[in-house]
């Protein structure tokens, strides 16, 4: 192990005092990848003292990963390029130390937990690092008890890291990180593949190592996710542009938008309403509006009971003919538990349904009955009122199609041409319908530009896009969206979301699996809430919104605009409709 | 689809020290590759057989109930026809062959996957460092076991998503099949290069390599029932190549 020297020359005394407080510093830090031709990281600079929580934002490829692999020498040690500058962590140079050196002062959790656990169970998981760093047996056994503890993991020591919930899978994997007791921790994006009850395990997990002082970065497109930061930084196309506390930088809401971050909606409700404040809960916001809309003094939550005609995207159709019917289907995988137990659901043209619901709860399988990918037995699943079982694949491919949470599951081709007409040369068609079905797909898609491009060269939420373009060109009248926006920016999303809603427009059902729960209340109009194979809720999105224990129960926490809505006693679901209603009362 | 077949029980066989379980999957193999008649593979099997029960690994052995059977199966029908000869094909020795031979591949994963119930990866580690394998060669057998699932289960996702958009698998010739692969292994190969690169990376974050003698948290003290069983695993080992020297366990040809 090549140690880091301390600093030893007399001059330094000076900044030695001063950095004992300073838990990591970055000076001028410009690092660009091997073969790019511009920086993903220019000048980089900011010191973050001990105890001090961090957040990072910023859109997809802004340059926030490649900031947080600095902090542990994963740039430059791991990743090739070329590096410049200086990191310091506890007032030392890691110039020359391998990331393996690092990692007992820097700690770091990454966003694909599958990737980052080693070991057949969960003790051995803690141990596994400090294993590597040649530490006692006798120290690790005190130790892993600690760290378990401190992420709530006692009583899991002996299970197979492979069973565990996502949400406990990433708490594991930063006890892993903080049996080495770190100074730093550094959280890149953890709980982007989470569902809404392992993000609320995550982030409380967060709050409480914050209350412990320990040193946290964390990488986060949600900025209502960082509200409790002590400094936020914004980086947009590798610069760091902003440093500010969340009061001063959430409150800047277009540069937020414009750099790509979901700007917290109770800033947004605030600016829209002409006030500039930074607010930190629900209640905070009620008072707020209360204080400046004193007509509004007298409405209680309990007192008003309004529903607000949305002005989300309008459905095609409605309620139009069925175009999927679902009877009494039962399913479990051989030697496992009951997936779907007796679902009953229809689907009719134009419909915009969220399927929502923990990970396990069976929404995937139930998408995959219903393109055909699983037999359904017992059970039975009309398209269009023809036996499923009884179509073949072309005419389940015209029926509906569906895209997979992660676009690189499909995508193979040299082009992006290639990639789209793959789908309508297996099915036969003829190249002139191939050629106008491209070039229709990837106008609808924004891809239009982007012809011969090598998929594989596409951004995240390109990749995404041309995942669908490639199950549109199958013409399906139902689209199932597994995800679609994992993975995605802010602005990505709404992109993504602008593109579904104009295909419902345009007629197509579409059924999206998510766990988001704004995309749910500003797109959807009809909500199916699965738990443990079965079907929990089925109806309106705005009634779903409203049963408060059921939401509770579920783990999915309302966007804050709705719990601000109802109390006031509205049933609102965006900024836009908090706002107009507010108008309208005031 | 678990490639990993541990089953957590508290048995002598699972409480042996794990450099002896290494052991004794050595002596299988070694003594199935001295003999060829069938009956010498009747007390190994019986071992084998009783320990699937004492250990709980019956439902392993279940579960592979069919890869066994296509094994014995196969294997002998394909070496009577290899050791056939003059126009008759199955005759009393190659039967006899044929069926030892079959035997002699069941039993290696018999205890093969004897050993996987009954050794965690961890154990398996420490096994083959008392052998001497250097660390880095022992983690990438080990994290071989975690990272087959994951690919598996891409391969699974991918096949899915291909087949959606028209891919047809079972229609044409072989090549043309093979072809056919090509929109699966690419996604695939990428996905695991991604995985493996994912995976690499948090290693090295989480210190791998800091030392070149990295501890263990799990140790194993060796007890009387190591000894004995070690003794009479090298008696199991010498008993069969004492069968292959006098004869006893081939077949005359």
């Amino acid at each position: 192990m090549k140690p880091i020297e301390p600093p030893v020359d007399p001059a330094q005394a000076v900044f030695d005092r001063a950095a004992a407080t300073v838990a990591v510093e970055l000076e001028d830090v410009t690092f660009t990848y091997h073969g790019a031709g511009r920086p993903a990281l220019t000048g980089a600079r900011f010191r973050q003292v001990r105890g001090e929580m961090i957040g990072i934002m910023g859109a997809s490829g802004a340059g926030k990963s490649t900031l947080a692999k600095c902090l542990n020498r994963i740039i430059p040690g791991f990743e090739d390029g070329d590096f410049r500058g200086v990191v310091r962590v506890g007032g030392r140079s890691l110039d020359g130390a391998r990331v393996s050196d690092v990692a007992p002062m820097v700690g770091m959790v990454f966003q694909d937990f599958e990737a980052q656990l080693f070991s057949t169970n969960v003790e051995h998981e803690v141990a596994f690092a400090m294993e590597q760093v040649g530490m006692h047996r006798a120290e690790m056994v005190g130790r892993i008890a600690d760290a378990l503890g401190a992420v709530g993991l006692k009583g899991f020591e002996g299970r197979d890291p492979t069973s565990l919930s996502g949400g406990e899978k990433q708490r594991l994997a930063i006890a892993s990180v903080m049996a080495l007791r770190p100074s730093v921790i550094v959280l890149d994006e953890p709980t982007t593949d989470l569902d809404p009850e392992g993000t609320t395990e995550v982030f409380a997990l967060i709050r409480r190592l914050r209350e412990q002082g320990l040193s946290l970065v964390v990488i986060e497109h949600e900025a209502e996710e960082l509200r409790g930061c002590d400094r936020l930084l914004l980086i947009r196309e590798g610069r760091v542009i902003a440093d500010d506390p969340p009061d001063h930088l959430m409150t800047r809401l277009d540069l937020l938008e414009e750099c790509g971050v979901h700007p917290p909606d109770l800033n947004h409700v605030a600016a829209r309403l002409g006030v500039r404040a930074h607010l930190g809960s629900v209640a905070e916001a009620e008072a707020l509006v209360r204080k400046h809309f004193p007509r509004l003094a007298d409405i209680r939550a309990d007192s008003a009971g309004e529903t607000i005609e949305t002005p989300a995207p309008e459905s095609a159709a409605g309620q139009g003919p069925l175009l999927v019917e679902i009877r009494d289907l039962s399913f479990s995988y051989p030697a496992g538990a009951l997936v779907l137990d007796k679902i009953a659901l229809t689907i009719a043209s134009g419909e915009f349904i969220a399927i929502i619901g923990q990970n396990g709860s069976g929404k995937t399988t139930l998408a995959k009955h219903i393109v055909g990918l699983l037999r359904c037995e017992p059970g039975k699943i009309l398209l269009s009122g023809r036996d499923r079982a009884a179509m073949r694949p072309a005419e389940t491919a015209q029926e509906a199609g569906y895209v997979f949470q992660n676009p690189d599951h499909q995508i193979f081709a040299a082009t992006v041409e290639d990639e789209v007409a793959f789908g309508p040369r297996n099915f036969g068609l003829d190249p002139e319908e191939i050629e106008r079905r491209c070039a229709e797909v990837l106008q609808a898609v924004g891809l239009e530009g982007a012809r011969r491009h090598d998929p594989f060269l596409l951004g995240k939420g390109e990749r995404q896009r041309l995942a669908v373009a490639s199950v549109l060109a199958l013409k399906p009248r139902l689209l199932i969206l597994d995800e679609p926006t994992t993975g995605l920016d802010y602005r990505e999303q709404r992109r993504m979301m602008s593109l579904i809603a104009d295909l419902n427009r345009a007629g197509i059902a579409i059924v999206m699996i998510t766990h988001t729960p704004w995309l749910v209340a500003e797109y959807a109009r009809r909500v199916v809430l699965m738990r443990r194979g079965t079907k929990l809720f089925d109806g309106p999105v705005r009634e779903f919104f409203a049963h408060e224990e059921m939401l509770l129960s579920a783990s999915f926490k309302p966007p804050e605009v709705a719990a601000l809505g109802r109390r006031f006693g509205a049933s609102t679901l965006s900024v836009d409709e908090f706002v107009n209603w507010v108008r309208r009362h005031a | 689809m678990p490639i990993y077949r541990y089953i957590d029980r508290a048995s002598f066989v699972h409480r042996l020290h794990p450099t002896v379980k290494v052991l004794g999957l050595f002596v299988v193999f070694w003594s199935v590759y001295w003999v060829d008649k069938p009956v010498a593979f009747v007390p190994l099997g019986v071992i084998l057989l009783t320990l699937a029960v004492l250990t709980g690994s019956a439902p392993n052995f279940y579960s592979l109930r069919w890869l066994f059977i296509v094994i014995i199966t196969s294997t002998t029908i394909s070496w009577m026809f290899v050791f056939g000869h003059k126009g008759a094909w199955v005759t009393h020795t190659s039967v006899l062959l044929g069926l030892g031979r079959g035997l002699k591949l069941a039993e290696l994963l018999a205890a093969s996957v004897l050993f996987l119930s009954t050794t965690k990866v961890e154990e398996f580690m420490v096994g083959l460092a008392r052998l001497g394998v250097p660390y880095r060669a022992r983690f990438a057998i080990t994290l071989s076991f975690r990272l087959a699932p994951l690919f598996i289960d891409s391969y699974l996702t991918v096949v899915d998503a291909e087949s959606l958009r028209g891919l047809d698998f079972s229609q044409g010739r072989i090549i043309e099949r093979m072809r056919r692969y090509v929109p699966v292994v690419i996604p695939v190969f990428m996905g695991a290069l991604r995985k493996a690169n994912n995976m690499a990376m948090a290693l090295e974050a989480r210190g791998f390599g800091a030392n070149s003698h990295p501890t263990s948290f799990v140790e194993y003290p060796v007890r009387a029932g190591d000894i004995a069983t070690f003794v009479f695993l090298i008696g199991l080992g010498a008993g069969y190549f004492a069968m292959y020297l006098t004869g006893f366990g081939l077949i005359a040809r």
